[in-house]
């Protein structure tokens, strides 16, 4: 399109009294060309908006910088379909966090909005990469979860296909005895029927739900959207249109034979949790050796638990099954159950399931270290404790029960067998102990594989209620996932976007750098090992435009060149005592952090300038060379914080701008500039009260250094 | 093994329940009593073991244990305690439970314990008194004559020989069942800690008799402060009684001098400055029960059955003295028979009511304190 420039300056918000609004639209006007200058007090409001609106339909400008606030307020006031919008932050940037009227700040307000004006200038308006795309939705496990899962995506009115590894419904809930009632206040009886037939008998009634038994997913190729996943059933596999995919595939009882300590495999009465529902599905708690009813039941937590050992991890479930299971050993009056225990962990309702199971005279609790479980007379079992109150005691127990923890079914087994470069199963899995889950905080579900949403025991430990939440969940972002790839769109975290990574394929020379670097997996190679994308599975993050040594992937809005440009735009001071440092900072956390030190009128260092990415993962060396060939002083970078903890919401975007970082230096020194002049800085969010000295102490370490040699060249 | 071998017993975890601690199983350990409690020693301290041994039915540890004594049911625990466990009312179950343990013959406790057989405690010394009432031919209250001063004499109604006959033996009866627990008690203790050690135990009884006449333990309450002095005047009113009784067996006995006595002599001013005190403390003391109730719980049976017997003795004796004197012969007696019923009660039962406490508790302090337990 035609650009037609117009730039609007609200003097609203006390910008007209801080800052030289009349000195800003001259130089708009002489040094930037900008056509169409207008100024408003409140161009928010409804008589500035239909001036904007006035001007797109009369003088018809499509390109519109709007030097005011920040682009995270007022987006609904400030959107024009069909025109391309640039925000100018002069509020935040240059009249809240600098002296009102002060040199500076006019020096702040006429920088952002020239970037702005080159933004737009560099910019084009988005257009979705719009494909084929089925919304049907793969769930994969037939449990509580995957069948909680499809009934709701199902109820929406998706396609949903179940792939259930058992030639039977229900997963562990078919091995259930009974269930901790799910009513809103606990008490007798305090165990019901698990009632899992009806959920079972509704997924396989439903009309929108096709469910593969005995069957298992071979391979799942395309990206979301375009999912192509071969089903095996035995000797016939069949390959499938799939929209988006929700990973249920539960949990595995740890293997009891490692816990040789406590007695299993040694001692014919330790049994585990698992076992112990099918001693009482049977009927009487009898014991194993000699099918005599258990009297005196031991329940022994934490069996191979929060255990270096074994488990690193609390299983979540087994307090509540442990009491939910010494109701099962009072359904004989005369019998007790002991449960030995580390901490009882039953939170939110179900403490109440707790008070109320712990009432019961016979069952009895006590917090200890089991020590050694040993033979007894009658085969029964001695349980030596110490830590405990009732002294370093043993217990006698005709029947010993350990709770062994969950494992995900993802630990050994990639389940997904997912058709991408970087391999077969979900990335990141380490760090959650084989555990399907991510480190998006604020999207749990989401896994590093756009579209693929994990739900119930797989995802974490958890409970039948929790996973069933879980699943409802996952449904809904396996039926957005849907919603967004059909229009183009991003799915998330940007899940506006329709932008899309654009690579000048004629330049690239096949470094493979963009496909291994890629967090999402979205660039994928032909058998020439030329890269290509999968555009679904990208979350527009901007890694690949970041790691291109050729810079050749661009997007619309959002291009090496564009940033480059605009950093050219920034003024660069004579005098040697002001220096100029540019802070790249992250959309996520970095960029709110400063908003808000910006509401609340805290003041920043003048020498800084921000610009705004999409991930530090973006960041191109070429930009920084520029920088300071220009004579800019510092270059900080302002990212999430990474590493196993990571904060990154694109999970490696600052980890690689960091040692991408350490490459620079090199190159740094070879200029013979100081490498400390580009440092990285990790904030979240709620750090933003740090953010004024952490820019001071930065701009005080470059004083320090003194000026860049190249500045006025 | 070398460790003791824990068998939880279900039965003793019911009878404790039973005893007044609905609220056992609500404890979860958190030890909160013990860190509020500012009577507990600081090595093992209580009530949190004796909760979980509670829990546990771990019966010996707790009839064995001089600690449920050295609580003074403050009541801080209880009202601090998160879960409304109440331990105060818990450690009280369990020491009604190691009453019921020590004190013979067995079915005398269940009498006193149960409240199914409240108005039997009471039916019996009526029962008593009428026979002997009917035997004297003295049961027509309107045919007792004055006496040869003309007044009121309760000895024309009941001579005191009577009277003395069922008491002395009743009391006598008491003293031999508190000698023979405390005997078995002691043993038991002794047993348990594995011996008493070789200190000298004149000075632990001295010692602990100190801290009882001062109320040393008292003060350190918070939530049930009060108490030190409703106690305190309970404790000393029962003392002035005490010697009352004493002067009066020696005016009968030994001066064969028979009531009722003038007002200034030393026995009716100390009896009835006694009585009053008695009044006030007992008045005091269920105020505060009702009014900590909230924090502190009600108390159980055992504790209302004590207090109804000690108040009632007090209201009777004070009431039958005062008709006495507003020259009104019969409800004078039967006032007097009340009176006599009431100490009837408090005497036969007194190792078998929470009266037991004195010499539980006694011998218990004087135990931990000779093991340097406390």
């Amino acid at each position: 399109m035609e650009k037609k420039y117009a730039l609007y300056i609200c003097t609203g918000c006390s910008i007209g009294e801080s800052v030289n609004v009349e000195k800003m639209s001259t130089l708009a006007k002489n040094a930037l060309k900008v056509p169409v200058i207008k100024s408003h007090f409140a161009l928010c409001g409804k008589e500035g908006v239909d001036l904007i609106k006035n001007d797109i339909a009369t003088e018809g400008v499509n390109t519109l910088i709007l030097a005011a606030c920040s682009a995270r307020v007022k987006f609904e006031e400030f959107d024009f379909p069909g025109c391309i919008v640039e925000r100018s932050p002069i509020r935040e940037l240059a009249v809240w966090t600098q002296e009102p009227n002060s040199p500076q700040a006019q020096m702040a307000a006429e920088d952002y909005m020239r970037m702005s004006v080159v933004k737009a200038q560099k910019g084009d308006l988005p257009e979705a990469n719009k494909v084929e795309t089925v919304k049907s939705i793969l769930v994969i496990g037939g449990g509580i979860s995957g069948m909680k899962a499809a009934l709701e995506a199902a109820n929406y009115g998706s396609q949903v296909v179940l792939v259930e590894k058992e030639a039977k419904l229900g997963g562990f809930a078919n091995s259930l005895y009974k269930k901790i009632p799910t009513s809103e206040y606990y008490k007798e009886p305090l165990i019901v029927d698990t009632d899992i037939e009806s959920t079972i008998k509704a997924v396989e009634s439903n009309p929108n739900i096709k469910v593969y038994k005995s069957s298992k997913v071979e391979k799942s190729d395309g990206m979301p959207g375009a999912f192509d996943v071969t089903i095996s059933t035995g000797e016939t596999s069949e390959t499938i249109k799939i929209g988006s995919i929700v990973l249920a595939a539960g949990w595995k009882p740890y293997d009891a034979k490692k816990l040789g300590h406590l007695g299993y495999g040694k001692l014919k009465n330790v049994v585990t949790n698992i076992q112990f529902e099918e001693i009482a599905k049977k009927g009487k708690i009898l014991r194993p050796s000699d099918h005599r009813p258990a009297k005196k039941v031991a329940f022994i937590q934490c069996a191979g638990q929060r255990d270096a050992n074994h488990l690193p991890y609390c299983s979540a479930m087994c307090c509540a099954t442990a009491l939910k299971q010494a109701k099962y050993v009072r359904q004989d009056e005369d019998a007790v159950a002991m449960i030995l225990y580390k901490d009882i962990r039953t939170p939110g309702r179900l403490e109440y399931y707790y008070k109320e199971a712990q009432n019961d005279p016979g069952v009895m609790l006590t917090k200890c270290e089991v020590k050694g479980v040993t033979e007894a007379a009658y085969d029964n079992v001695y349980i030596e404790m110490k830590d405990s109150l009732l002294g370093d005691v043993t217990v006698e127990a005709d029947l010993v029960v350990l709770a062994t923890g969950m494992v995900p079914a993802t630990l050994e087994d990639p389940v997904l067998n997912l058709g991408y470069r970087q391999g077969p199963g979900l990335p990141d899995l380490d760090l959650f102990n084989g555990f399907a889950d991510s480190n998006f905080i604020c999207f749990q579900y989401e896994t590093r594989r756009t579209g693929i949403f994990a739900a119930g025991a797989v995802r974490q430990p958890m409970n039948m209620s929790e996973a069933q939440e879980d699943a409802t969940g996952a449904a809904l972002k396996a039926i957005q996932s849907n919603e967004h790839s059909a229009v183009g769109m991003a799915v998330h975290p940007r899940a506006w976007d329709v932008t899309f990574p654009d690579a000048f394929m004629t330049k690239c020379t096949s470094c493979k750098r963009c496909t291994e670097e890629c967090p999402f997996g979205a660039i994928d190679e032909d058998e020439k090992g030329t890269p290509f994308y999968k555009i679904g599975r990208c979350r527009r993050c901007g890694t690949c435009m970041g790691a291109c040594p050729e810079r050749i992937v661009s997007f619309k809005d959002f291009h090496v060149d564009m940033i480059g440009s605009m950093l050219k735009g920034v003024s660069v001071p004579d005098d040697e005592d002001q220096p100029r440092i540019i802070v790249l900072c992250c959309e996520n956390d970095a960029y709110p952090a400063i908003d808000t030190v910006a509401l609340q009128h805290m003041k920043i260092d003048p020498a800084v300038r921000f610009i705004q990415l999409r991930c530090l993962g973006s960041v191109n060396l070429v930009w920084i060379a520029d920088a300071f060939s220009r004579g800019i002083d510092g270059i900080m970078m302002l990212g999430c914080k990474y590493g196993d903890n990571y904060q990154c919401h694109m999970v490696k975007g600052s980890e690689l701008a960091n040692y991408r970082l350490s490459k620079v230096k090199e190159t740094l020194d070879k200029l013979q500039l100081e490498a400390e002049r580009v440092g990285l800085v990790q904030i979240a969010i709620d750090d933003y009260g740090n953010l004024p000295k952490i820019i001071t102490d930065f701009v005080d370490r470059i004083k320090e250094i003194g000026p860049n040699p190249f500045k006025g060249f | 093994m070398a460790e003791q071998i824990v068998s939880p017993d279900l039965n003793f975890v019911k009878e404790v329940i039973a005893a007044g601690a609905d609220s056992l199983k609500k404890c979860y350990q958190c030890s909160t009593c013990t860190v509020v409690c500012e009577v507990t020693p600081n090595n093992k301290p209580f009530p949190r073991k004796e909760m979980l041994y509670a829990q546990w039915g771990m019966k010996d540890q707790l009839i064995t244990n001089p600690d449920i004594w050295l609580c003074h049911q403050c009541s801080d625990c209880t009202a601090f305690c998160p879960r409304g466990a109440k331990p105060g009312e818990v450690l009280g179950a369990v020491r009604k439970v190691t009453i019921k343990e020590y004190s013979g013959p067995r079915f005398m406790a269940e009498l006193t314990s149960n409240p199914k057989y409240a108005l039997l405690l009471f039916a019996i010394p009526v029962a008593i008194f009428l026979v002997i009432l009917g035997a004297i031919g003295h049961l027509d209250l309107t045919a007792i004559s004055l006496n040869e001063n003309g007044v009121i004499a309760f000895p024309e109604f009941i001579p005191d020989i009577y009277v003395d006959m069922i008491m002395v033996p009743t009391a006598g009866f008491a003293a031999l069942v508190f000698l023979l627990a405390i005997t078995k008690y002691w043993s038991a203790m002794a047993a348990s800690a594995g011996g008493v050690g070789g200190g000298d135990i004149v000075n632990s009884i001295t010692g602990t008799l100190i801290d009882i006449f001062s109320h040393k333990k008292f003060s350190a309450c918070g939530v049930a402060k009060d108490r030190k002095v409703s106690h305190l005047l309970v404790f000393y009113s029962f003392i002035g009684l005490a010697i009352t009784t004493s002067l009066g067996v020696f005016y009968v006995y030994g001066l064969k001098w028979e009531m009722p006595y003038p007002q200034t002599n030393i026995l009716k001013l100390i009896g009835n400055a006694s009585a009053v005190g008695l009044l006030v403390g007992m008045t005091y003391m269920i105020t505060n029960r009702m009014k900590n109730q909230a924090k502190a719980g009600l108390g159980s049976y055992f504790d209302w059955l004590l207090i109804v017997i000690i108040f009632g003795t007090c209201v009777t004796g004070i009431l039958a003295e005062v008709i006495r004197l507003a020259k009104l012969p019969v409800p004078a007696y039967i006032t007097y028979f009340a009176h006599l019923v009431f100490i009837f009660v408090l005497f036969a039962y007194a190792p078998f009511s929470k009266m037991a406490h004195m010499v539980y508790r006694t011998t218990a302090m004087v135990f931990a304190r000779h093991i340097q337990r406390d």
